[in-house]
């Protein structure tokens, strides 16, 4: 008993408000110092833009690219509302619309919508026209479609100057200063791996893997929905996603991690319980006095129940006691009676033969006996009362005093019932005493043989509660064999009671309308129902849960190799549960207390939404995972590609780049550099790093870029565009190609 | 609340540096699957006009398929596993997922599927 641990022992643990997106106060801010000329960089995000003016450092404006339109019951309006400001309002979030199906742009209306947003708060003030530059990114090698709609979107209904194209992970190793390395870009939709030589990206080796930060969300959102079907609240993909970067890290070793994940010990450290907000409900608290009276009545009521169920226990065995004299004095008188006499008395009591009835005897007996053993309400008086009544003949007695003698037999017979009942309760219970002497007397001499055959007993209980189990799971499928046996069962006890000389049904007969169906006509028809009726088996359950529960007893006070950890319950415990670890974290779960009603465990998730971009199976992606992708690159593509060695991919091991939202993942760096370094040759002068700001830096290149000769000589001008159309396009360093 | 009206009103109103001339064409909506099929009808016709084995497109980019063997885990814990139920494909850890993964109510068990692109689908 001493290393029973309690949950007293355990304090609570902690739980943490489900974060909701903290509503903007301020509209969003409009940039003051707007100059004609100077480049715009839009970093175009499948979930968040970042625009602003090429001097800045940093983007002015960062918001969703989301878009929502309603109707204002208040103003009775139209209302548009781009980015953050959204979230002013609680209407206009049922009502957001993205502009993408998947990785692309298909509702260019909220893109125009985006675009004039961003550049209202650029500020830009030029008339008809926003007279700068446009940097942009695209995704990387998009469908032509998609490049020129967005052309002609910013030719036409913006008059910009001229514009150029990039991938938004080059641009952020741009901004930290990489020349030659192996760029792993980790976007909204999409992951990338890009080898870069000499500022260059070669383009033809670069893969994509099609997983990204929203994959991600929906998938742990869909894990979740699935893990708790009955949570009372829908989370949002907001909620989903800041669940998402606040909890869940990249594991140093996975395979060894998730093994331990689910212990008891590793939970402590690792289980994170959410709540999400509710309003609490009160329950009415009684006072000790309602209580008090409460209880009382259920008491009495409780006491007048069981009065009443004594009674009628009582009759009943009068009432037997009755019938069993009587049959045993018919069979007594029976023995003097000739054969024909014999068959006419049997046919008038409804026997066929002296056996039913000598059968219908010993079941009275067997009845009797047990109804005499149950509780019928002791005679408290010793003494045993007189009917005197009873004694005189009834010629002797008047009207009155007829009633009163039959009260008085009938008071006679219950008296005598109830003396019988204890003499047969005695007797039981002086057997029992008898047999616990005799089993303690076993256990003094034997204790191992005692042992032994408790054991046994208790197995061969347990084994019949499994049993039943199994049988009560078999008659749940259709096709087992219990299940076949019972239909069986049911057709030839159909069968057996229509009797043999039943006719086939001929014509037009429908279960409505058969003539020689007649069931139902006689209320017995329906007894087959309970002969057949599934093993009503609570109760035989209960008795069974019972003895195991006294075996486990026993063996606990004499056994010493069995111990609490042994018994049946402890094996049910929730500690023993996995699932229960899984759904409810190391503590048990109150289904009553309303917290825990509103709350979720994030525990295996942690590690396993971020593993998917190393083993992009989990989520049934085909295709190979990061460091698979990293290693071919370094090993085979590159060395194999023309115009390159195995040089090159030295040089670029010494600079492996990563970007883009889910780099921000705790242990990213740490996991690439362990998992390159176990399928690279000994030796390899790996370093893998991480951009200053996996977020912002893709747009501080753009900035930095737009500025620069080599983005001069890519700019694509308005009259270019007139003059070649939407496919003429300047290839650049920053993954932009000609489609 | 006059926030959302004057935030919406100024996003709305002609902005200055739009041309006044211009008109937005009218567009199509189409769907990724259509994007991605006239996208590779495109690439088709242009590698038969001149064909060039180093383009680069969207489809090209794709990563291939892993070539080393795949783990498999429990669909309902995550825990690395190797038992598969013969009734709807789902992977259990031990016999109390599977007891879950044997009563799993109609349809819940091709959600746990589509977790990982193994569900039914029909066309």
């Amino acid at each position: 008993m001493a290393n029973k641990r309690t949950d007293e022992e355990l304090p609570p643990r902690p739980a943490f408000p489900i974060p909701d997106f903290p509503a903007p106060t301020q509209p969003e801010p409009y940039y003051a110092s707007y100059e004609t000329g100077v480049p715009i960089a839009i970093d175009l995000g499948r979930s968040t833009t970042r625009i602003g003016l090429a001097k800045e450092t940093s983007p002015n404006n960062v918001f969703p690219t989301v878009m929502s339109r309603f109707k204002d019951r208040r103003v009775n309006r139209m209302i548009t509302l781009v980015g953050n400001d959204m979230y002013l309002d609680n209407v206009s979030k049922s009502n957001i619309r993205s502009a993408f199906d998947g990785p692309m742009i298909n509702n260019w209306d909220v893109i125009e919508k985006v675009l004039d947003y961003g550049f209202l708060h650029c500020g830009v003030s030029s008339q008809g026209r926003v007279d700068n530059p446009i940097v942009m990114n695209e995704v990387l090698a998009t469908p032509l479609q998609q490049r020129t709609s967005m052309m002609e979107l910013l030719f036409e209904a913006y008059n910009v100057p001229k514009l150029a194209f990039g991938a938004d992970c080059l641009f952020s190793y741009y901004q930290n200063g990489g020349s030659t390395g192996l760029v792993i870009g980790t976007g909204h939709d999409a992951t990338h791996v890009i080898p870069v030589v000499e500022h260059k990206p070669v383009l033809s080796i670069a893969k994509r893997l099609d997983w990204g930060g929203r994959q991600a969300t929906n998938y742990l959102m869909d894990f979740i929905g699935l893990k708790y079907p009955y949570f009372p609240t829908r989370l949002t993909t907001f909620q989903m996603e800041k669940i998402k970067q606040d909890y869940c890290y990249v594991s140093k070793d996975f395979s060894e991690e998730i093994t331990h994940y689910l212990d008891l010990e590793n939970l402590e450290k690792n289980d994170i319980v959410l709540e999400v907000p509710f309003t609490e409900v009160v329950k009415h608290q009684k006072t000790e006095e309602e209580l008090q009276l409460e209880a009382e009545r259920k008491r009495e009521q409780i006491k007048r129940l069981h009065e009443q169920a004594r009674e009628r226990r009582l009759e009943k065995l009068v009432q037997k006691e009755a019938d069993f004299s009587y049959f045993t004095g018919l069979k007594e008188r029976m023995k003097s009676m000739n054969k024909r006499e014999q068959i006419d008395v049997l046919r008038n009591e409804g026997f066929q033969d002296e056996s039913e009835m000598n059968k219908h005897i010993a079941n009275l007996e067997k009845s009797l006996k047990k109804a005499r053993n149950e509780d019928i309400g002791e005679n408290t008086s010793e003494e045993p009362p007189s009917f005197p009544l009873l004694e005189v003949p009834d010629e002797q007695l008047s009207e009155e005093q007829m009633k009163e003698k039959r009260k008085q037999r009938l008071m006679k017979a219950n008296y005598d019932a109830r003396m019988r009942a204890k003499q047969e309760k005695e007797l039981a219970k002086k057997e029992a005493e008898e047999a616990a002497e005799r089993d303690r007397k076993w256990r003094e001499s034997d204790l191992s043989g005692w042992i032994s055959d408790r054991r046994e007993r208790l197995e061969k209980l347990i084994q019949r509660v499994k049993e039943r189990k199994r049988l009560k799971e078999e008659l749940t499928d259709r096709k087992s064999r219990a299940a076949q046996n019972r239909m069986k069962n049911i057709a030839s006890l159909a069968d057996e009671d229509r009797g043999a000389g039943r006719r086939k049904k001929t014509g037009n007969v429908t279960i409505d309308n058969d003539p020689n169906d007649t069931f139902g006509a006689n209320d017995e028809d329906w007894a087959v129902y309970r002969a057949i009726a599934r093993e009503e088996d609570d109760d035989a359950e209960e008795e069974v849960q019972q003895e195991i529960l006294k075996i486990e007893e026993e063996l606990l006070e004499y056994d010493p190799n069995f111990t609490v950890e042994d018994t049946l319950q402890r094996q049910f415990d929730w500690r023993n549960s996995l699932i229960h670890r899984f759904l409810r974290g190391p503590r048990n779960f109150d289904p009553e207390d309303q917290h825990q009603q509103h709350q979720i465990h994030i525990n295996v998730e942690r590690i396993r939404i971020p593993e998917i971009l190393f083993q992009p199976s989990i989520a049934g992606v085909d295709q190979a995972g990061i460091v698979e992708l990293a290693e071919d690159t370094l090993l085979r593509r590159l060395p194999g590609e023309k115009g390159f060695s195995g040089d090159e991919s030295t040089e670029m091991m010494k600079d492996v780049f990563i970007t883009g939202g889910q780099s921000l993942f705790q242990n990213f760096q740490e996991r690439l550099d362990s998992d390159l370094r176990a399928v690279l040759p000994v030796g390899s002068p790996l370093r893998v790093r991480r951009a200053q700001d996996p977020l912002l830096d893709a747009w501080r290149g753009m900035a930095k870029w737009s500025l620069t000769d080599e983005a001069r000589h890519s700019y694509v001008s308005r009259q270019e565009y007139a003059e070649y159309g939407a496919e003429y396009m300047k290839e650049n360093n920053m993954g932009c190609v000609r489609l | 609340m006059s926030n959302i009206v004057e935030v919406s009103d100024r996003l709305n109103a002609p902005l200055p540096f739009k041309p006044p001339s211009y008109k937005p064409a009218k567009r199509r909506h189409r769907f990724l699957r259509q994007i991605l099929n006239d996208e590779a009808k495109r690439i088709q016709l242009k590698q038969q006009h001149a064909h060039d084995p180093n383009l680069v497109t969207y489809q090209s980019l794709s990563a291939p398929p892993s070539l080393r063997p795949t783990k498999t885990y429990c669909d309902i814990t995550g825990l690395p596993t190797h038992y598969k139920s013969p009734h709807n494909q789902l992977r259990y850890y031990d016999k109390e997922c599977y007891d879950i993964v044997k009563h799993m109510a109609p349809g819940v068990d091709q959600q746990y599927l589509a977790l990982r692109s193994a569900n039914v689908v029909l066309k």
